[in-house]
């Protein structure tokens, strides 16, 4: 396949950009429902239907729920298809994102980052997505507008491969992404098709027929259900090296790479690691160089696919170093870590008695700043040289 | 890990799938009663197969006999028949069963 | 010998499709959405697909494993979710050409309740498929506990008869009236003492899902948790109709017909006694149960007469 052509740059807002994204798919049905940070998304995507750009069903939902319940259905019928919401929608979709994955069906959603615990907060954090981790989805961030657009595309070339057949979830920090404007590349649409045609020329997926003799969604009986959790447990695991193949695929033709599963920044001769996800990575690339120049040698881990964890891709990138400091944009109710942070101390054994710092930062919009990643770079850098350090530090608190 | 399991499913997403494998219950056996017919009195109108819940009045031509395969023994057959030609008759009365 | 007529009653005819389901499924004796749910496939015909979800339909509905009890494609959903995979179900057929009837198999629990969100929602956005609500009056599959399409006074496990309690004390959601002001295409309320008149509703029920939503609710009374004689079940269906308790009438664009008129309608008493959830009522609660039935016939009338 030769490359691209040179698709039209445009100032876009990220939730905008989410739009485009999914415009440039041609999904059969899209249902949206409004919800703070994301309405955008629906209302751009109405407005394409509006104008004729997009010939798919739109569904003005009259709840998240429905939105999801819409989408599976569409796709178990063997369409292609789209949603979007954020933070208490995606709670709201919580049952349908269990059948969803479970019955296979390749959705692909954006989830613009918020705020959900009990307390209500209309502000950033990854809580939502954190909150649906064993939802069975996968489950991927993206750092800024042009990646959520490439990142829709990656993500249908993804769920609907037969190897896979699972729901994607794509993530982005609410406010920060979502009403951000920066120059986007909008791809050709045709040149869209192309890289995404592959999938049509795999065997079709089982699909819902009217007048087959077919259910979906049969009761899982005893080795029936333990067989189809191994099956989708199976499929999360190639999801991995599938995102790898997936990113190198789509930067030879459009010529962006993101590195797949997670994003190694200057970590080769890095002694110490600074881990993080979403916007804030940007942030910490500015931090990392300048430390770098005080002779730190720190690198930067940006961490895409959260589900499936990449644990393979995080050991080879970790083996070896010091000290590994980990930003999470959430927390995790009943461990004092982030949840990025416990995740990754399941490696510990692989990893050796590097000492893992935790912070929280981040939270209800409060900004990740370069103080704020400083500060963790010069911990993780102290605690490498086998200084006592602190557990768990909680940014914001101590400020 | 040694997989000793044989799929069930042939495909990633567990579907049934009637044209490979119709489950039944022997529902038959449920019934305390059965319906039997007073030929005489039926005049092959059909409302007995029409109201069954099972559907299980197999059409003789002339009048309705319930396939015992199948009849719960509801009773609403004969409750039904516009010309009382059907009787429930408990099951311990036959040899069959 | 009592000379036969060797005619098939008429019914018989608007059959298209023969029996989709096995012979012996997991319903309980004299059901009557066992009924329902054979009949709707042989007068719908092909390419219908149903949507089901937790309630009594399921354990026949939703397959084992790798096997069915019935040959439809079918479609099983959460009770919050049904009506939305309906939705996404037609929108996608009709974008590809794919004739399909979809058809929602509910009970009043999830329609009333839990479900009724997006029942709403479809109603509104006028989705092109037929929602089926079979109405025993309660969540009869977990063990005859009370929705909001239980009647007033009716014992059951969440509003029992004891000491104090006498059954529910609220009067049952109005729930076709409900569907009624959402205007749908076709709706219609029906039950199975009444064939003919539920058949032909099926089958305009088939015609008006091409254009917008249609909403069919059928009274089902639960042999088990109502406490009926499993024969005398299609009975209870006639005298909900002639006591008006359950009246039969279906409504094109928001305007009701009433399509069995019942010219002296009998005391609610004909209808109760048939059954032992109403057994504890003494005079008042028989009195108030009336009052309700009368309140809503009443309404009915007036919209009925209205909607000319």
């Amino acid at each position: 396949m030769v490359s691209a052509q040179k698709g039209q740059v445009r100032v876009i807002t990220g939730n905008a950009t989410g739009a485009y994204g999914a415009m440039l798919c041609r999904p059969d049905v899209i249902a949206a429902y409004p919800i703070t940070p994301q309405s955008e998304i629906a209302e751009q995507l109405a407005q394409f239907k509006a104008d004729g750009v997009i010939d798919s069903e739109f569904v003005e939902v009259e709840g998240e729920n429905s939105a999801m319940n819409v989408v599976l259905a569409a796709s178990v019928a063997g369409g292609r298809v789209f949603t979007a919401t954020s933070s208490y929608g995606l709670v709201f979709m919580y049952d349908a994102l269990q059948e969803t994955s479970g019955f296979r069906a390749p959705v692909v959603m954006v989830n613009a980052n918020r705020e959900t615990p009990g307390i209500h907060a209309v502000s950033s954090g990854q809580q939502d997505m954190i909150s649906a981790r064993d939802a069975g989805w996968v489950q991927i961030i993206t750092e800024n507008d042009q990646e959520i657009l490439d990142q829709i595309i990656m993500a249908y070339m993804l769920a609907e491969d037969n190897d896979i057949l699972l729901p994607v979830m794509v993530n982005y920090d609410g406010f920060y992404l979502s009403y951000l404007a920066e120059a986007v590349e909008i791809y050709q649409i045709e040149d869209v098709d192309k890289f995404l045609a592959p999938l049509k020329k795999q065997s079709p997926r089982q699909k819902l027929v009217p007048g087959v003799s077919q259910g979906c969604g049969t009761h899982g009986m005893e080795m029936g259900y333990v067989e189809a959790r191994y099956k989708h447990t199976q499929a999360m695991e190639r999801v991995k090296n599938k995102v790898d193949e997936i990113d190198k695929k789509f930067g030879d033709y459009f010529g962006r790479y993101y590195g797949g599963q997670i994003e190694e920044y200057r970590t080769d001769d890095a002694d110490i690691i600074i881990i993080a996800s979403g916007s804030a990575t940007g942030t910490a690339r500015t931090v990392i160089d300048a430390k770098r120049e005080q002779g730190i040698k720190v690198g930067l881990i940006k961490l895409r696919l959260f589900r499936p964890f990449p644990a393979e891709r995080l050991i080879q990138a970790l083996k070896g170093k010091k000290a590994i400091g980990v930003i999470d944009r959430s927390i995790c109710f009943g461990w004092k870590y982030g949840p990025i942070c416990m995740e990754l101390k399941v490696l510990t054994q692989e990893l050796g008695s590097v000492p893992i710092l935790s912070y929280i930062d981040g939270l209800a919009n409060l900004d990740i700043t370069i103080p704020h990643i400083g500060r963790v770079v010069d911990e993780v850098n102290e605690a490498a040289k086998g200084k006592p350090y602190q557990d768990v530090t909680w940014i914001p608190m101590e400020e | 890990m040694v997989i000793k399991h044989k799929n069930i499913f042939k495909t990633q997403s567990a579907w049934s799938n009637a044209d490979e494998k119709m489950l039944c219950l022997d529902t038959g056996s449920w019934r305390t009663s059965r319906p039997v017919l007073d030929k005489d009195k039926c005049n092959y109108c059909g409302l007995c197969a029409l109201f069954c819940p099972p559907q299980c009045m197999n059409d003789m031509g002339d009048h309705y006999e319930a396939n015992l395969d199948f009849c719960k023994g509801c009773g609403i057959c004969a409750n039904e028949c516009p010309r009382k030609a059907i009787t429930m008759v408990p099951e311990g009365e036959f040899t069959d069963g | 010998m009592v000379e036969t007529t060797k005619k098939r009653n008429r019914v018989f005819n608007y059959f298209c499709q023969d029996e989709q389901f096995a012979g012996g499924v997991a319903w309980c004796a004299g059901c009557p959405m066992e009924l329902i749910a054979r009949l709707t496939p042989k007068v719908l015909g092909k390419n219908m697909i149903f949507v089901g979800t937790p309630g009594c339909a399921a354990p026949v509905l939703h397959g084992q494993n790798i096997g069915a009890w019935h040959r439809m494609a079918y479609l099983a959903s959460v009770m919050t979710g049904v009506p939305s995979k309906a939705t996404g179900l037609s929108r996608y057929y009709n974008r590809i050409g794919q004739d399909a009837t979809v058809v929602c198999f509910t009970g009043d629990g999830c329609a009333t309740d839990v479900g009724f969100q997006p029942l709403s929602g479809a109603a509104e956005r006028q989705e092109k498929f037929i929602y089926l609500a079979y109405d025993n009056e309660g969540y009869m599959n977990t063990g005859n506990q009370r929705s909001s399409a239980t009647q007033i006074g009716a014992a059951t496990t969440t509003t029992p008869v004891g000491k104090i309690g006498k059954g529910k004390s609220n009067a049952q959601k109005n729930m076709p009236m409900i569907m009624l002001m959402h205007k749908p295409t076709y709706m219609a309320t029906a039950t199975v003492s009444h064939l003919e008149d539920f058949i032909k509703k099926l089958q305009k029920a088939k015609e008006k899902s091409k254009e917008g939503f249609v909403y069919l609710h059928l009274f089902s009374p639960c042999p088990v948790g109502w406490r009926i004689d499993s024969s005398k079940v299609i009975e209870v269906c006639r005298e909900a109709v002639r006591t008006n308790y359950f009246p039969l009438w279906e409504a094109e664009n928001g305007k009701p017909r009433i399509t069995v008129n019942v010219a002296n309608p009998k005391p609610i008493l004909e209808f109760t006694k048939l059954m032992r959830k109403y057994s504890h009522l003494k005079e008042d609660g028989l009195a108030e149960l009336q009052k309700q039935v009368d309140e809503r016939y009443a309404l009915l009338k007036t919209l009925v007469n209205a909607g000319t």
